[in-house]
């Protein structure tokens, strides 16, 4: 593991060559840093010494015996010996040992050209064998999970899954059962080895033991084109590599050690499963492949978007600015989502820019941490969120800094999650009650009295006095929060939270907002906000908005996507672009966000895959989408990346290609852009805090931009509790990493993760209702009533119900009228 | 369902105290064993209870459990016969002798008679070269067995 800090260093020579590395490191890695490959299987750098396939013998002078390399920690004057003939016969007789029933299936394995085994066979093993005997036959192809298969012959029991499950995963859903010859790698009693992880295995695996089953047999690994690119799913934006065969997709892979230098800065190296089986939508039925009008005819896309540009600015002069509105979506690159704003605020002169249903402006009180920071603070904060649903390499992290770097976890939450587990402290308030909960913690940190929190949040006094004495206890506090969870009143609050805790004397306070989407911070960074231009320019700075944007930039504030859809209703929006967003089934309202679309004059649709919002538009925009188009995304450290193509899509124009054409069409002064580092480039001149931000910064392991201060915090004090009615419990919505949407769909090799949909009830709730868990119920709210299967736990305190989101066809949001108001459910049996 | 008896609950509890409370994973083998004493083995529901009384996957138990030979997975007879066959059994031709008692006792080797009073089982060493062909039964060894030995012992135990 690698330490926190590296002070110390110690000096050896490693085959005649002097190296310098950090004390503690093992001498695979140090003869690493000056090109000496010593061949392994079991040490993985991000697993740890382990020592038992015997692979990295070498010789040490003043020892008598070969040592294993990658448990032998370097010391001062050290001499290695990797080429020596003890040491070369050594590992040339453990070889011959590794390959006694290895069979000789490398035509046919996966693995065959990346396999670790195949490679280190040519580099140091015999030429011949001696085996003479039948091989030991095991079982091939066995399903560990739908997504892994194990071949029980090709494993070496090098331990590196079931270490990973172990230290990584730290589920040690994995182990190694059984005892020499016969040692294997099960799951217990051989069930499915489903984690939100699983997939990593594949990757470390260094022969072809484990295999993703959706890649098996499909392509040889060098007929791959493979593009180092991002994952497209939640803000933590993984480093993965995509392998394309003749313009197909192939697989996912975490950009590792195993193919490359891993992003330690993003992902360490791991990725989620989602993000590795959950790639389908590249090729999905359900795809968008041309722009269309509402008679359903096929357009060309400089057609449609011509038509699309020339509809709006005909609706906007007639209408007036207030009547146009554009509402974007965090899954946007940052050049599609500022090239939107600018077409908007310039050439439509409104602020009706949104991408959220809840609310969040630009900009921390605090430092905006990176990911990394998590690893080198004394706290992590995390409220309101549930990384492992939310961002699940996020989780990985936090488990690995408390497990190595000592850091500790706190947790403060209305639900229970496998943040818990790890936490040193863990409260949970009651649903609803977060502003209470942080005003509280805010006046325990002002040494002030803490009073009623009890009654209004279900936490005792005494457990906000422990967390406030142990967040003035820790010199660097890393905040994550979910800014999605909290109901309005909180979004204010926190930072209230932040800006004292950074207030807080020798304190190094940071904070990391973990909203849903890939580029939700990036989204905001670029403006999609009605009440800041892009870099979290309030409308109040009107000079500076003017230098930058023009004399003519509306400083008017916009409608909110919330408000866009009211005024839809009202007939007061005529016309609407939504981009990569589907309301109707992810914003709050049900079949009246539909009835407000409905009643537009005009809705442009821009999408890559089918939506129940794209069946109401008046003309459909194509988007080629992650997979086919390259953009930055800036992840919830505030890193830019870059997200390259995997896939080449000629007969269609890239988003940001569509949107600059937009542009173009109603001002033909306006830059076109070769490429969207052309656009980079203007985000860069305009954004502020992208200034550092181009083409070759993005690239590697990004940059990180400025983080930039929030307008000024108004502590708006805790709201008054309301009264639910009679026996109506407090909804809440939370987040299910594998739910059935568009991008999931039935056909998805996760479709064995979806859920139905199921209610958690506290046991006091669920007792007084005389629900058990597994019976059906119904959640009623007002006309609109969804089917749920009850699950009775300690998941929530009482008072509430909590809902994941499951599917789309759930239709769940439709309970919620307005986000930042309580929504009151009856659960009737 | 596996539940712990109140013996067996008095029996951890006097384990458990011997680990400090933040390695009381240490405690496994003895929980192991404690669950085959009450049961005769340690079926899938003893590890699920042993990994939430630790801290622990089943996972991870079943991997311990697997480890050694002396904790049963399965249902066994009343009296379990391990039958060594490392190196010096094996020279002195304990094949023919597990082969006499798998025929004597009608079963297989690694099955239980039909009345469950024996199971058969094949053993790596018994660490008892110096006196083999050896057997353990239960707790007792039973040394330089021959077929006549092996008769009388299995008599002996009817």
């Amino acid at each position: 593991m690698p330490k926190k800090t590296q002070t110390e260093t110690v000096t050896l020579t490693i085959d005649g060559k002097t190296v310098t590395v950090p004390k503690g490191t093992v001498a695979v890695d140090a003869a690493k840093t000056v090109g000496i490959d010593i061949p392994v299987f079991c040490y993985h750098e991000k697993l740890g010494p382990f020592g038992c396939c015997r692979m990295c013998l070498v010789e040490v002078e003043k020892m008598p015996k070969l040592a294993t390399a990658c448990t032998l920690a370097v010391g001062q004057d050290m001499v290695i010996n990797t080429e020596s003939q003890k040491a070369t016969k050594g590992r040339q007789g453990v070889l011959e040992f590794t390959l006694l029933n290895h069979p000789l299936d490398c035509p046919v394995c996966d693995k065959g050209g990346e396999c670790p085994l195949q490679d280190n066979t040519f580099a140091h093993g015999p030429d011949l064998t001696r085996t003479e005997f039948t091989r030991y036959n095991r079982d091939k192809a066995v399903p560990l999970s739908p997504v892994v298969t194990i071949d029980r012959e090709r494993c070496i029991a090098c331990q590196r899954c079931t270490r990973y499950s172990d230290i990584v995963e730290q589920e040690t859903a994995l182990v190694m059962v059984n005892r020499g010859f016969q040692n294997r790698v099960q799951t217990f009693q051989d069930r499915p080895y489903e984690t939100r992880f699983s997939g990593n295995v594949v990757d470390i695996c260094p022969v072809g033991a484990l295999t993703n089953t959706t890649y098996r047999f499909k392509s040889r690994i060098w007929d791959l084109d493979n593009a180092e690119t991002l994952c497209a799913h939640c803000g933590v934006n993984c480093n993965i590599v995509v392998g394309a065969r003749m313009n197909e997709f192939m697989r996912v892979q975490a950009k590792s050690g195993e193919n490359s230098q891993a992003n330690d800065a993003v992902d360490d190296g791991w990725i989620c499963d989602k993000g590795r089986f959950g790639y389908g939508f590249v090729e999905s039925a359900n795809r968008i492949l041309n722009c269309r009008n509402d008679k359903g005819e096929a357009l060309e896309a400089n057609d449609a978007l011509g038509q699309a540009a020339t509809q709006l600015k005909k609706i906007s002069d007639e209408h007036g600015p207030k009547s146009v509105g554009f509402i974007g979506s965090p899954y946007g690159t940052n050049e599609e989502l500022y090239l939107y704003q600018k077409l908007f605020r310039q050439q439509l002169k409104t602020n009706n820019i949104d991408f959220k249903t809840y609310k969040q402006a630009p900009g921390l009180p605090v430092d905006h941490y990176d990911v990394g920071d998590i690893e080198t603070s004394d706290l992590v904060l995390l409220i309101a969120s549930d990384p492992t649903e939310e961002a699940p390499v996020l989780d990985l992290r936090i488990k690995k800094s408390v497990s190595f770097f000592d850091v500790k976890l706190a947790v403060l939450n209305d639900q229970k999650t496998d943040m818990d587990k790890p936490a040193a402290l863990s409260l949970r308030y009651n649903v609803g009650s977060e502003a209470e909960t942080l005003s509280a913690l805010i006046d325990a940190l002002n040494d002030k009295k803490v009073r009623g929190l009890e009654k209004s949040a279900g936490i005792a006094p005494k457990l906000i006095k422990e967390l406030a004495a142990t967040i003035q206890g820790s010199e660097k506090v890393c905040v994550i929060y979910n800014p999605a969870a909290l109901n309005g009143v909180a979004s204010d609050t926190i930072l209230e939270l932040l800006q004292t805790i950074g207030g807080l004397p020798d304190k190094q306070c940071g904070a990391i907002p973990v909203a849903p989407g890939t580029n939700a911070v990036g989204a905001l960074d670029m403006g999609a906000h009605p009440n800041f231009y892009p870099g979290g320019l309030a409308l109040s700075e009107a000079e500076k908005i003017k230098s930058l944007w023009g004399d003519e930039s509306p400083l008017q504030p916009g409608f909110s996507a919330l408000e866009m859809i009211e005024k839809a209703a009202a007939g007061e929006l005529k016309a609407l672009v939504v981009f990569r967003a589907n309301p109707v089934v992810d914003f709050p309202g049900g079949s009246a966000v539909m009835e407000a679309l409905k009643n537009l004059d005009y809705l442009v649709v821009h999408d890559m895959l089918e939506t129940e919002t794209t069946q109401l538009a008046n003309l459909v925009l194509a988007s080629n989408g992650p997979g086919y188009d390259d953009g930055t995304t800036t992840n919830i450290g505030g890193r830019v990346q870059f997200r390259k193509r995997s896939l080449v899509r000629e007969d269609h124009p890239p988003d940001w290609m569509i949107i600059s054409r937009m542009i173009r069409s109603l001002d033909p002064e306006a830059p076109s852009y070769k490429n969207s580092f052309d656009a980079t480039d203007e985000i860069s001149k305009n954004v502020p805090g992208y200034e550092a931000i181009n083409k070759k910064s993005v690239k590697g392991m990004g940059l990180p931009r400025k983080g930039f201060a929030c307008s000024e915090v108004q502590g708006n004090g805790a709201p008054a509790a309301e009264k639910p009615e009679n026996g109506a419990l407090r909804l809440r919505v939370t987040n299910y990493l594998f739910a059935h949407d568009k991008i999931l769909d039935a056909s998805s090799p996760l479709a064995h993760q979806f859920k139905s949909s199921t209610v958690y009830l506290n046991a006091e709730d669920a007792k007084a209702l005389g629900i058990e868990t597994g019976g059906e119920v119904k959640v009623v709210s007002g006309d609109v009533a969804i089917d749920a299967v009850a699950e009775v736990s300690d998941r929530c305190n009482p008072g509430a119900a909590l809902m994941p989101r499951v599917s789309d066809e759930q239709g769940l949001m439709a309970l919620v009228k307005d986000p930042d108001a309580a929504t009151w459910v009856q659960v009737k049996k | 369902m596996f539940a712990f008896s109140e013996t067996s609950e008095k029996e951890i509890e006097k384990q458990l105290v011997k680990y400090p409370p933040d390695r009381k994973k240490s405690a496994i083998l003895a929980l192991l064993r404690i669950a085959q004493q009450q049961n005769g083995y340690v079926s899938p529901e003893a590890m699920e209870e042993i990994g939430r009384r630790l801290d622990l996957s089943p996972a991870y138990v079943e991997g311990v459990c697997s480890f050694y030979t002396m904790y049963y997975t399965r249902p066994v007879g009343q009296y379990v016969i391990l039958f060594c066959i490392n190196v010096s059994c094996h020279l002195l031709n304990c094949d023919n002798l597990l082969e006499y008692t798998a025929k004597k006792l009608n079963i297989e080797v690694g099955g239980t008679t039909e009345d469950k009073k024996f199971t058969l089982l094949r053993e790596e060493c018994l660490a008892e070269c110096s006196r083999a062909p050896v057997m353990r039964i239960n707790n007792d060894y039973h040394v330089n067995l021959t077929p006549q030995k092996i008769d009388q012992i299995l008599d002996s135990l009817k």
